[in-house]
């Protein structure tokens, strides 16, 4: 195999390229992943278009979009980061909220029976993970279900902080850690289903878990700009609605 | 602005430098002068960490690491700690991580002194350990000094297996690189500048001495 050959083949591999997909690309946060994926075929049955799912926690997707990523519609974890990107001109309407997340805690060994937050404070859970609270939704509202309970002096040294839903659901689908919060939609979901037992947390502990999906910016002789604003829409039909329900949302 | 991550990521890259330079000697040694059947191998797995991506190391520490694998759950039973999401666990990722960047530049720098040097210490009657320790060594400080230097470096500029392992534990696993990377997250751009200037100036300042050091001791060695 001599030099030209390799570059010639390389030049045909790369010849062989296809160009950036006209598909519109659809930013989803972690959580709401698994959903995604149904909607997409939905869609697609519906209208004979494909979406493209890119998936990131909300604060990462929202630094990319504000500086220009190609994305079309932001499905966000919460109301906040949307709202910031339409204060900063990145969408000509104002995000509207497609669903109200549940939070679990979430167990690989520990049965049903034992699972409550109670647990989080005794000898038998060494970690505990948890979203960032910083830039996750749910981690936030983790952190205030262990405060409203009174367990966040004794838990708080057990804490340990995924980089997003789906980082802390590695966590606790491993076993690298006892216990920890995480989404309902992440639990149902047929990739997580039966690794380990959860318990939905009673909402009214935390702030509700809203989250808001924003139309991103297109000019007018931008092609995707049709298609894009059909699968806005489409994310609030009842098509939708019925998906999200089934996927623990309400 | 917070130095605590970037204190930790400095003692983080310390103890793996000081623990790799002992690791790396007798193995740096063995890949010099050892003549032994496969020895292609075990120069492709210390170099792995040079192309693995470090998502790769990071998600098969995680397992090994993680209590319900046999290896964490081992570690756990006979030393009563865990390793991942703790400090302990950070270093042993970082001396895997870091592994090649200390062994090889040892090497070359044995490899390139002359054979004249181990000839005349045996003929002397010194043993092989007081030759490398008495004469090798002293001969290819420029060789060590760089492969402190770059396994100090390369490891304060470790991300992707610490994020993978560490769980952003402030004070025990929050290094510099994942702060930034939080900071950017949350949409606070001046934190994460403040972050990445520091590191940005430290490692400069550190290379650019390492430079000027090697480059004086080498000059040494053709003036005399």
């Amino acid at each position: 195999m001599n030099i030209q050959r390799v570059f010639l083949l390389f030049s045909v591999i790369l010849a062989g390229c296809s160009k950036p997909s006209d598909k519109i690309v659809v930013a989803t946060a972690a959580n709401v992943q698994y959903v995604m994926k149904e909607i997409q075929k939905e869609f697609a049955r519906e209208t004979g278009e494909e979406i493209q799912i890119v998936v990131g926690s909300s604060g990462k997707l929202t630094a990319q979009i504000r500086e220009g990523a190609p994305f079309d519609v932001f499905v966000s974890a919460d109301t906040k980061y949307p709202q910031e990107i339409y204060k900063n001109g990145g969408s000509e309407e104002e995000p509207r909220i497609y669903a109200t997340g549940s939070l679990v805690l979430w167990a690989k060994d520990i049965p049903e029976t034992e699972l409550s937050t109670a647990i989080l404070a005794t000898e038998k859970v060494k970690k505990i993970a948890v979203p960032n609270p910083r830039n996750a939704p749910y981690g936030e509202a983790a952190i205030e279900v262990l405060k409203a309970q009174v367990l966040f002096e004794k838990t708080e040294k057990k804490l340990v902080y995924g980089e997003s839903i789906a980082q802390t659901a590695q966590y606790i689908s491993t076993g690298s850690v006892e216990a920890g919060f995480n989404a309902l939609s992440i639990v149902l979901s047929p990739e997580m289903k039966d690794k380990g037992h959860y318990i939905i947390i009673d909402s009214t502990f935390h702030k509700p878990i809203q989250q808001a999906a924003i139309l991103l910016k297109h000019s007018d002789a931008s092609p995707k700009k049709e298609s894009s604003t059909k699968f806005y829409h489409f994310l609030y039909s009842d098509k939708a609605k019925q998906i999200f329900k089934k996927y623990g949302y309400k | 602005m917070d130095w605590q991550p970037l204190w930790l990521t400095f003692r983080l890259a310390s103890i793996t430098s000081v623990i790799l330079l002992v690791m790396a000697m007798p193995v740096a040694y063995w890949l010099a002068f050892g003549k032994f059947k496969g020895r292609g191998v075990v120069e492709a797995i210390i170099g792995m960490p040079l192309v693995l991506p470090p998502s790769v190391i990071g998600f098969y520490l995680l397992l090994a690491f993680s209590p319900s694998y046999w290896f964490g759950a081992w570690i756990e039973k006979v030393l009563g700690m865990r390793l991942v999401f703790s400090f302990p666990g950070l270093v042993i990722a970082s001396i895997l991580y870091s592994l090649p960047f200390m062994v090889y530049p040892i090497r070359a720098g044995l490899q390139s002194l002359p054979s004249s040097l181990r000839e005349a210490s045996y003929t002397l009657g010194k043993s092989e350990w007081t030759t490398f320790y008495k004469v090798l060594l002293p001969n290819c400080k420029p060789a060590i000094l760089t492969a402190f230097v770059l396994t100090f470096a390369h490891t304060v500029g470790e991300f992707g297996v610490v994020l993978m392992i560490g769980g952003n534990i402030p004070g025990v696993t929050k290094v510099a690189s994942v702060a930034i990377y939080n900071e950017v997250e949350a949409l606070n751009y001046p934190a994460a500048n403040q972050y990445a200037m520091v590191l940005f100036a430290i490692t400069f300042v550190i290379l650019l001495l390492v430079y000027s050091i090697n480059n004086r001791l080498l000059r040494v060695r053709q003036s005399s």
